[in-house]
């Protein structure tokens, strides 16, 4: 047993992005004033034990401000990028998704994100289970993906309802329910299984939709307004 | 060996960069992605590309 807390991953990097980004800007600053006369200079500067050149110490300096700090910085901003977008609430940040959050958090929803959330059957981080594909927290290519989604979001040129790109594949439902006795002692399973394992025929042909439909997240419903709320 | 320019480019994304780390949004994420790192890349290049001109005109390279 520990005698403090251990932080979460989210507070380090949030603790390890402010004095990345507070020492940086510090050293640039110090770059920016640094003149041509101190780069050929004999002065000698003390560093602890250690004595260098001035010209040797403004590189150094030039060294960490723009390469070892900045790439420092991008590795651990980038865990918002890849790791954060994996939460539901980082999901739910973006206003246009705000109908799936909503819905799957309604109890009296019958959506498979509802009912896979009320009965507990993922534990954390719903979105990412089921899209693992899918935007920013999936494969290389899901993460150009992402790239284009976060920048038509940004600059709004999107059309509302948002639709998935391409096709949901299987996978994401076989990869937890293939082999369970409630997928196997299903005969219908059996019958279409060529056709469920080549994506040939959506599990949501039989199981209903996942998310509330394209109509009730058009602006304009009368869904529209309840499903866009802010979740809580 | 002028750094003005990468040493101002770097505040700025560095600023991006805090910015998003302490408030995560889709537009501060929008900002680090595709202004905030290409800014430090620019910066960096130009850095690198000052000193293989320094050690050049030095005949060390």
């Amino acid at each position: 047993m520990l005698p403090f807390a251990v932080p979460s991953i989210e507070s380090v990097v949030k603790a390890l992005g402010v004095i990345l980004g507070i020492l940086g800007i510090l050293l640039c600053l110090r770059i920016l004033r640094v003149r041509p006369p101190d780069l050929t200079s004999a002065r000698l500067i003390r560093l602890g034990i250690v004595t260098v050149p001035s010209a040797a110490f403004f590189k150094l300096l030039a060294f960490a401000a723009l390469i070892l700090i900045p790439a420092a910085a991008v590795a651990v901003a980038n865990y918002h990028v890849f790791e954060g977008v994996e939460n539901v609430e980082g999901c739910a940040s973006c206003h246009v998704m705000h109908p799936m959050v909503n819905d799957m958090h309604d109890a009296g929803s019958n959506t498979l994100a509802a009912r896979h959330y009320r009965r507990r059957w993922i534990a954390d981080r719903q979105c990412y289970q089921c899209h693992t594909d899918y935007g920013l927290s999936g494969t290389l290519n899901a993460k150009m993906e992402g790239y284009r989604h976060l920048a038509r979001y940004v600059t709004r040129t999107y059309p509302e309802p948002i639709r998935l790109r391409g096709h949901y594949l299987n996978q994401n439902c076989l990869k937890c329910h293939k082999a369970t006795a409630g997928f196997e002692n299903v005969q219908s399973h059996h019958t279409v299984w060529d056709r469920l394992s080549t994506n040939q025929m959506t599990c949501l042909n039989c199981h209903g939709l996942a998310h509330p439909s394209p109509g009730d997240r058009t602006p304009g419903s009368r869904e529209y307004a309840r499903l866009m709320r802010a979740p809580e | 060996m002028n750094l003005t320019v990468p040493a101002a480019g770097a505040i700025i994304a560095l600023v991006i960069t805090t910015l998003f780390v302490v408030h995560p949004s889709p537009y501060l994420m929008a900002l680090f992605v595709f202004v905030a790192q290409p800014l430090f890349l620019i910066g960096a290049l130009l850095y690198v590309g000052r000193v293989f001109r320094e050690l050049h005109a030095k005949d060390i390279l």
